[in-house]
């Protein structure tokens, strides 16, 4: 039994199925782009619909189009895998040598391996995103008009639309165009009260929500298609974000000690020498 | 050797864990999932049906007397078959005629009795049975609730926080992206389940893809490939069809080039003024979205409305085809309206065609319709 761990795990430690799978994911993405051009409407559901849903649906009924996604994940699945057996496998050899090095030495020789937990760490919060992230689909408000969280007593109101537009005279087809749209919103708690600005890639976070612009209307100073106001909504409940955030930080770190390393002891070494 | 061996078992383990991914989580019997541009149909069980409409929101579909599904939002939940509906669009409402539902279902429009060319909303508005319930920019929503509708099909979003009032459920029937072809087709797939009227959407979507098939085969050896621009110039603004909507892929089917393939996104989308004019030069063949209503008579009357396009080809020494009023009525007769199309683009393959959906502007108006010449 012990040999038989031993011989997975070496397997999976192996730098075969590092460079072997490193080839597969750069085929593969390379066949995604492929399948992506003109096809991103079959993707963009995946946000909202989460994984498992879309493999059942827009996945499975579109696999010459989709199956590249699914290998990827599983490849990446696999890298990962082979990531942490590799790095633990390190890490385990590091421990075993700690007494012939100094701490701070032993310390900053982890930083590789700090940066690949953390590549781990980062990679199973997008897979939490992916997997358990609860999204409310569209919901659209009209000024004055305000909407419940579900599960919460907190509420978003929609107070005014107040975007910026395009005031230059350079592009006749900008003119009265809006170029960034802005909705302010007053974010109600019970008694506690308070006010954001939303725009595109300016999400509002509020009671474990993240609030995400989706749309709006108008789009042009004099009025669209219909001239009434508008914006419709993406809101989010992600629990991928507790684990990708505190791996970005941890990753920092592991860059930040793998530079000290570099910088100060490589150095060292090389006056020694 | 061994590096080799390893990898293939490597590769093998892949295989096996595939399936894993792209196995189904729900299944089940009576399950099936139809996708229409970025509309969906998904049919969980043999009683609830899940879609998602042009906005990305997900509406139930539960069969009356059922009770409700838990966990779902009371204006997320449609009884069907649906028995009242007001409809924005005229595509909508011709939906609704392929299916064979009009003349019963439809209650609410928001366009007045004589602009319809549709015989069944006519007769319905007389009768009473269907209202005008205001422009949809000012909608009446006291005559709204009186016709009692239990489905507002709409592209208008704002709208919908007022039904959500009132607790009428209301699905998007326009999409971000212009439709496909195959969208265009398979729309009627996507109301079929309001009304339980699947059958007659299958047979809806083979009529026209017969038609279709029939167009490959008739024009795949026609003669010189013409070159088509879809669009017009209002003002300062530049709207055309994107080379992702239906009518661009048309073109492309009918051995035709349509010269703004390259143009991708929303129907009637904005290009520049420059973009147009040099598509223009090169073009045999021109749609404009301008009906007679608007004055567009003849090609000197377009001229007139707009001097810029008095530059492209078509209006010098092409052709030029304008919608007649009844054409955007006619979605049940996608079919017709395909065929006129080809037959347009190559009018060798049609000898003796004759157009009941566009029509061919002369070069001047005629002298009894007060044009000038």
């Amino acid at each position: 039994m012990k040999t038989l761990f031993k011989t997975i795990w070496q397997k999976i430690c192996s730098i075969h199925l590092t460079v072997a799978l490193c080839l597969m994911i750069t085929a593969d993405s390379a066949w995604g782009y492929f399948c992506l051009n003109r096809h991103a409407d079959l993707f963009e559901p995946l946000n909202d619909i989460g994984l498992v849903e879309w493999i059942a649906t827009f996945g499975r009924h579109n696999l010459s189009h989709t199956l590249w996604l699914m290998l990827l994940l599983v490849l990446l699945f696999l890298l990962g895998l082979n990531t942490f057996a590799c790095t633990t496998d390190r890490v385990l050899g590091l421990v075993s040598a700690r007494s012939r090095m100094g701490a701070r030495r032993f310390f900053f020789r982890l930083a590789p391996h700090v940066m690949h937990y953390a590549v781990l760490i980062i990679l199973s919060g997008y897979l939490g995103t992916y997997l358990f992230a609860r999204v409310l689909d569209s919901r659209t408000l009209v000024p004055g008009g305000s909407m419940t969280l579900p599960g919460t007593a907190a509420t978003i109101t929609f107070d005014a639309f107040d975007p910026i537009y395009y005031e230059g005279d350079a592009l006749p087809a900008f003119e009265n165009r809006v170029l960034m749209p802005r909705a302010r919103l007053t974010l109600t708690r019970g008694d506690d009260v308070s006010t954001a600005v939303l725009a595109y890639n300016r999400p509002v976070r509020f009671e474990g929500y993240g609030i995400f612009l989706k749309n709006f209307n108008p789009t042009m100073r004099s009025g669209g298609m219909s001239g009434r106001t508008r914006i419709d909504l993406s809101l989010r409940r992600d629990p991928g974000v507790r684990l990708y955030i505190p791996g970005m930080f941890l990753f920092t770190v592991g860059l930040v000690m793998y530079l000290v390393e570099r910088v100060f002891y490589k150095k060292n070494k090389k006056e020694t020498l | 050797m061994k590096c080799c061996r390893e990898q293939f078992q490597y590769l093998a383990l892949l295989v096996i864990l595939l399936p894993l991914f792209a196995c189904d989580g729900k299944g089940g019997s009576g399950a099936s999932f139809v996708q229409v541009g970025d509309f969906t149909v998904n049919r969980i069980s043999e009683d609830i049906t899940e879609v998602r409409d042009g906005a990305g929101r997900k509406l139930i579909l539960v069969p009356r007397g059922t009770p409700d599904p838990d966990g779902i939002e009371p204006c997320r939940v449609v009884r069907v078959p649906v028995q009242r509906v007001a409809a924005y669009g005229a595509f909508d409402v011709a939906t609704m005629k392929a299916l064979g539902v009009l003349e019963e279902v439809l209650v609410g429009v928001t366009t007045p009795a004589d602009e319809w060319y549709v015989d069944e909303v006519r007769e319905g508005m007389e009768a009473g049975r269907i209202a005008f319930l205001g422009y949809s920019s000012s909608i009446d929503f006291e005559q709204l609730r009186q016709q009692q509708p239990e489905l507002v099909l709409t592209w208008d979003h704002s709208i919908i926080p007022m039904l959500d009032d009132l607790g009428i459920p209301c699905a998007i029937t326009s999409t971000p992206t212009a439709m496909c072809l195959n969208a265009r087709m398979r729309f009627v797939q996507f109301l079929a389940p309001f009304f339980q009227k699947k059958k007659e959407a299958d047979a809806f979507f083979d009529r026209v893809n017969t038609t279709l098939t029939a167009i490959r085969k008739k024009t795949a050896n026609a003669g010189p490939t013409p070159k088509v621009i879809w669009g017009d110039i209002y003002e300062k603004r530049v709207y055309v069809e994107p080379g992702n909507a239906w009518v661009g892929e048309l073109v492309g089917l009918a051995q035709s080039d349509y010269l703004f393939h390259d143009v991708y996104g929303t129907s009637c989308i904005e290009i520049a003024v420059e973009r147009f004019l040099y598509s223009g030069e090169e073009a045999d063949i021109y749609f404009t979205y301008r009906t007679e209503k608007t004055g567009v008579t003849s090609k000197a009357s377009l001229a007139r409305l707009n001097p810029l396009l008095a530059n492209i080809r078509p209006l010098k020494s092409g052709r030029v085809y304008a919608p007649l009023p009844h054409y955007s009525q006619s979605g049940d007769r996608l079919d017709e309206i395909l065929t006129e199309i080809a037959a347009i683009l190559h009018p060798e393959c049609y000898p003796g065609f004759e157009q009941k959906f566009f029509k061919e502007l002369p070069e001047t108006d005629p002298p009894e319709q007060g044009g000038i010449s």
